[in-house]
């Protein structure tokens, strides 16, 4: 994997909004430029602030760590189900780990609030479960990316989405 | 030429995933190797090989496939909750032509319900080849939706229509077989008033309250956007499409552009509305009014449902056309009335003559048209005690100033005869025959003209 240019701080605010119950989407790309997408859980911001790490389930997600092993290049899409707000940080990935407790500690905390989100928008719990167990019935097992992030963008839907923070 | 491979899974067999209920992600890549992710509040299915994502604002996504056509786009199965990740290559941006014409509706209609109109603007469709499509998890079956035979329920529902004598039992019987034909629980019928620019509510099923009466303006939100460019306009989820909406509103508020902002304007219907779809009453080249359905329950009306909805609608329209001609049918024979017995209570009637409004004993009744028409009733009655009346009466009668679209009037007594069933006890409009009407009168009635 690649060095990471420069770390943008994480500040407080932002840091609660990404460890909340956010949607979490992580892109990357091939040698030829072919994006491909997977969906992350358990975003946990470092105490310096200037790294994050997330989940990925394995099974669905050997593409992106293929990606992520040739070039680093990652961006992480964090929307917010009640409200749209959407936060998306671009970077690179300097390390791929089996997860440590903490990790999965927080992958059941995002799993908790991201049901309870949207069970506040008519998407039933039980749905979220199920949409869940989905991600993982083939493995159980998750990889863990460590992400130095070094742009960070508003991604809010609207005429000014993709703008600077 | 060289066939293309078929896809892992045929996109007809995921369309569910196609209609907007769950939200996509879309990721581009920079010419220079950046990946950018969006979030999708629908993919639109445009052939088995083809998908379209609206273009309204130009971001970095939009940049990015102008220097690199790949991208890929991850949709959800609302049935199963199983992702499917397309694999896509950016092919051309349509700006006129059908599939640009149904999805700018579609937003425009949405845009002004929210009073976004100037906000979100379809600039073109960014349509899409798409290469592969493939399940994420590998257990995901090969979802299928058969298509049922919608042909035995349209035959039903045409059955019950041609039953049917006169506009005011056809209403009924439309919106009653919707929902013990096609099971759709809450539904209205909007008219359009004589000068083009308004609907009002003449008939509904399934609401505690009925709302007749109710008016919204032709151009204006979901069923104004409906009427006016006679399209159906559907919609999946639209708390989650309201959510979306108001996102776009703030940020455009945090901007300072409030000024391009508009009223929200309120649902009619359902308070937890989630599906509905808007079909315009189009006969003899002409509008009518519209169907509109409604339910509580995301990805209610699919598709499938829109082009079914579509002819039972045009049938109804045909149908209502022939109904309100003044000379459809030759009249059926009076049946014998029962002289209603006046209690010694009155009652006060009064009619403002601004607006034609009707208010009986300080509670409004109606306005405009209908007002006029039952302001002239209740005036013969008082004079000469006249019960009995004609449409052909009221048609020719100068002095109501009736609009030119003699079809109408049909419509307006049913109106009326609707508001008063709604709003009072001692009074009401009994149709004794095609073209003649009884009022029933029970209590004396003091009239007062107001300005």
């Amino acid at each position: 994997m690649k060095r990471a240019k420069s770390s943008v701080s994480i500040s407080a605010e932002l840091k609660a909004f990404l460890e909340s119950g956010v949607s979490v989407v992580v892109g990357t790309r091939d040698a030829e430029l072919v994006p491909e997408i997977t969906r992350a859980w358990g975003l946990l911001v470092s105490k310096d602030r200037k790294t994050l790490s997330l989940c990925v389930p394995l099974a669905t997600s050997q593409k992106t760590l293929d990606n992520l092993a040739g070039n680093g290049q990652i961006a992480v899409c964090c929307s917010l189900p009640t409200s749209y707000k959407t936060v998306q940080l671009k970077g690179q990935c300097i390390e791929t780990t089996d997860p440590r407790r903490a990790d999965l500690r927080a992958v059941e905390r995002h799993r908790e609030a991201f049901g309870r989100l949207n069970d506040r928008i008519g998407f039933r719990r039980q749905r979220t479960e199920t949409f869940w167990r989905r991600e993982l019935e083939t493995s159980p097992v998750l990889v863990n990316l460590r992400v130095v992030p070094e742009l960070v963008f508003d991604q809010t839907p609207g005429p000014d989405a993709g703008s600077p923070l | 030429m060289i066939a293309p491979s078929p896809l892992t899974v045929p996109l007809e067999n995921i369309a569910p995933c196609f209609e907007g209920i769950l939200p996509s992600t879309i990721c581009s890549c920079s010419r220079e190797g950046t990946p950018n992710l969006t979030y999708l509040s629908i993919v639109h299915l445009l052939d088995p090989r083809h998908v379209g994502l609206s273009y309204q604002f130009f971001n970095k996504t939009r940049k990015n496939i102008l220097e690199n056509p790949m991208v890929q786009v991850v949709v959800i199965s609302p049935e199963t909750l199983y992702q499917y990740r397309l694999s896509l290559c950016y092919e051309r941006t349509e700006m006129e032509g059908p599939t640009f014409d149904r999805m700018k509706s579609n937003l425009d209609a949405v845009a002004s319900q929210t009073g976004m109109s100037h906000v979100f603007r379809l600039h073109g469709v960014d349509v899409y080849r798409v290469l592969d499509c493939r399940p994420v998890s590998s257990q995901a079956p090969a979802e299928s939706f058969p298509k049922a035979d919608p042909l035995p329920e349209l035959e039903a529902f045409s059955e019950r229509l041609a039953a049917c004598a006169d506009l005011d039992s056809l209403l009924d019987t439309a919106l009653d077989a919707l929902s013990t034909i096609f099971g759709i629980d809450h539904s209205f019928v909007m008219a359009l008033d004589e000068d083009g620019t308004r609907l009002y509510t003449l008939a509904s099923h399934g609401y505690a309250e009925s709302g007749v009466g109710s008016e919204v303006w032709v151009g204006g939100g979901i069923l104004g956007v409906a009427a006016e460019r006679r399209v159906v306009v559907r919609t999946t989820s639209l708390a989650r499409e309201m959510v979306f909406s108001r996102a776009v509103r703030s940020t455009v508020e945090h901007q300072g552009k409030e000024t391009v902002l508009e009223k929200e304007i309120a649902l009619p219907g359902l308070p937890n509305v989630q599906s509905q779809l808007v079909a315009p009453l189009v006969a003899r080249d002409r509008l009518w009014g519209v169907l509109c359905l409604q339910s509580a329950v995301t990805g209610r009306f699919l598709a499938g449902d829109e082009r079914l909805i579509q002819i039972a609608a045009r049938h109804l329209a045909a149908t209502m056309a022939m109904l309100a001609r003044p000379d459809a049918m030759a009249p059926k024979a009076a049946p014998p009335r029962r002289t209603a017995e006046r209690s010694p209570m009155s009652a006060v009637v009064k009619h403002y003559g601004s607006d034609d409004s009707i208010f009986i004993d300080d509670t409004y009744l109606i306005k405009g048209v209908a007002g006029r028409i039952f302001w002239k009733l209740v005036q013969s009655h008082a004079r000469t005690g006249r019960v009995d009346f004609t449409n052909k009466e009221i048609r020719l009668d100068s002095d109501l100033k009736l609009p030119d679209i003699k079809d109408n009037l049909e419509a307006r007594l049913i109106l009326l005869r609707r508001r008063l069933e709604a709003r009072c006890d001692f009074l009401r409009l009994i149709s004794v025959g095609r073209g003649q009407f009884h009022m029933e009168v029970q209590r004396q009635l003091n009239l007062e003209q107001h300005l």
